[in-house]
């Protein structure tokens, strides 16, 4: 029993950052109606990010933290400018973006690669190692904080949203572009506000998944686990994006603490099939068009 | 108020308005009637800086008009788009505040808002409901109302009874009238040629591009022409 809810814990701690990833993938496609696969780019140099800060520029981690979430939001920004706003502006069709994403993603991989080098990084020590004991129960600090920043990183999105009125112009202009713009909404400053809250989260989930494995110039690749929880929770979804992260979290350490950690990402994958296959929309997506 | 010159519009290779000149004056209800794909809506879209003009200048109470449409929400102007555009996914009050969303005076707001219950008091019993749930004719009050909140000087409608009942027909249009009353203009794009010609000072034929008849609404409802192309008289 203390063995099943120590990993239960670290599956929503580690479901808890496929979420803040997921959830910019899913902000993105609510938008934009195509996946941004550059954002793994911009999570990767966000744990970058977050790593020279410590280790050069000797930052405290608060303000390391901030800066790191900072820089990618303004990264994600600049790939908007440069990758999407271009196309966007001659109504490209979406598979031209898609090309476009992937490219950009490409692009940042190798630049990290060419500049930084690839080796793999590990960051400071930040928090003591030695984990909290509840009765029987081991938890990481990291773990924990890892919740933490993630659940308050969520519910300041969620509040943002569905209480502020520009959060509701975000809303709106997912819906519909053309009558937001009828509105006075100016979509353009939306888009570029959802690439910056994307970025932030990015950076957020980049800083915190470098301190609990390693940083090297692939990890991007490692949000495709994001991308599937979006997928699996319902793009476009943000409960949805949340949701299908943390059953993704939970059923990866399950699988590796029960079972075989090499079966991890085979299971992940079948997944993510199965759903596509029995339930194309996804657990909360768009499942038929509003009444007419 | 509004003074549009030879206006040109392409969509690609499809040269949609071919020299446009309109003008609507304070106070006005103007029609602008026309068959399916003539470019009724191409026009409003045009005002409202939602498709690009290739040539031609539009003025508004003496300026150029801005092209960005959050620019042209601004100087009041507002577009009530056709097939009603709700936000489906956000609440009817939600709606109704996107309408206002340039706005920051808050008292007016409120009393705009209540006008628009008083005007359709369908929209305040179902303030907390999802836009999507609403019916078609619903749907359409909510267009209107969430247009009017902006509290714009020019109102553009876009077949405003396309797919309505009849008596729902006639409750959008004596609205119309209410509207004009409280102080605004508005430019009426419409398929249903009889009612519009009923309800409007003056009136706009577009053909495939091109205006081409213009004159008093009243006068256009009897003219033979217009009996047989668009009200379906047969002579």
């Amino acid at each position: 029993m203390a063995q099943f809810l120590q990993q239960m814990i670290n599956g929503l701690s580690i479901g808890s950052v496929y979420a803040l990833m997921a959830v910019g993938y899913s902000l993105v496609y609510s938008i934009m109606s195509f996946s941004n696969f550059a954002h793994g780019g911009v999570i990767m140099l966000g744990s970058y990010f977050g790593f020279y800060l410590l280790t050069l520029a000797h930052w405290a981690f608060p303000a390391a933290f901030v800066g790191a979430a900072l820089c990618s939001a303004g990264l994600a920004v600049i790939v908007e400018r440069v990758a999407y706003r271009p196309l966007r502006l001659r109504n490209a069709p979406f598979l031209y973006f898609i090309i476009s994403a992937m490219g950009a993603s490409i692009f940042l991989e190798n630049f990290v690669v060419a500049t930084i080098g690839p080796t793999f990084r590990t960051y400071p020590t930040v928090l003591p190692r030695a984990p909290i004991e509840i009765g029987s129960v081991y938890i990481g600090r990291l773990d924990i904080m890892i919740f933490i920043i993630s659940a308050v990183c969520l519910a300041l999105l969620v509040y943002f949203l569905d209480r502020t009125k520009v959060g509701k112009a975000v809303q709106a202009t997912a819906h519909n572009a053309r009558a937001a713009k009828l509105m006075g909404i100016n979509t353009d400053l939306v888009i570029t506000l959802v690439f910056a809250i994307g970025g932030l989260l990015a950076g957020v989930a980049g800083v915190m998944f470098g301190m609990k494995y390693t940083v090297y110039p692939q990890m991007g690749g490692i949000t495709i686990k994001s991308f599937i929880a979006a997928v699996f929770g319902g793009l476009g979804s943000l409960p949805g994006a949340v949701i299908g992260s943390l059953i993704l979290g939970i059923m990866e350490t399950l699988i590796s603490g029960y079972f075989s950690s090499q079966f991890r990402d085979l299971i992940s994958f079948t997944l993510l099939i199965a759903v596509l296959v029995f339930r194309p929309m996804g657990l909360m997506g768009k499942a038929t068009e509003e009444k007419a | 108020m509004l003074e549009v010159e030879n206006l040109h519009v392409h969509y690609g290779g499809i040269h949609a308005l071919r020299g446009v000149s309109i003008s609507v004056g304070q106070g006005e209800i103007v029609t602008i009637i026309g068959a399916n794909g003539a470019g009724k809506s191409t026009l409003l879209n045009a005002i409202s800086g939602i498709v690009k003009t290739s040539e031609g200048a539009m003025t508004f109470k003496g300026s150029p008009l801005p092209t960005a449409s959050c620019a042209i929400v601004k100087q009041g102007i507002c577009q009530v788009p056709e097939g009603r555009l709700v936000f489906a996914n956000l609440t009817v009050l939600d709606n109704l505040m996107l309408g206002a969303y340039l706005r920051h005076d808050h008292k007016a707001i409120k009393s705009d808002l209540d006008r628009v219950y008083e005007l359709f008091p369908r929209l305040r019993e179902r303030a907390g409901q999802m836009a999507g749930t609403l019916s078609g004719g619903e749907q359409q009050m909510l267009t209107i109302g969430r247009g009017l909140m902006s509290d714009p000087e020019l109102v553009l409608l876009d077949e405003p009874s396309l797919g309505l009942a009849p008596i729902l027909v006639e409750t959008i249009f004596q609205v119309i009238e209410d509207i004009r009353k409280a102080g605004k203009t508005l430019l009426l794009v419409e398929q249903n040629a009889h009612k519009a010609l009923s309800t409007a000072d003056r009136a706009y034929v577009l053909e495939q591009g091109q205006i081409v008849k213009s004159g008093n609404a009243r006068e256009l409802l009897d003219d033979p022409s217009i009996q047989e192309s668009y009200l379906g008289v047969k002579q």
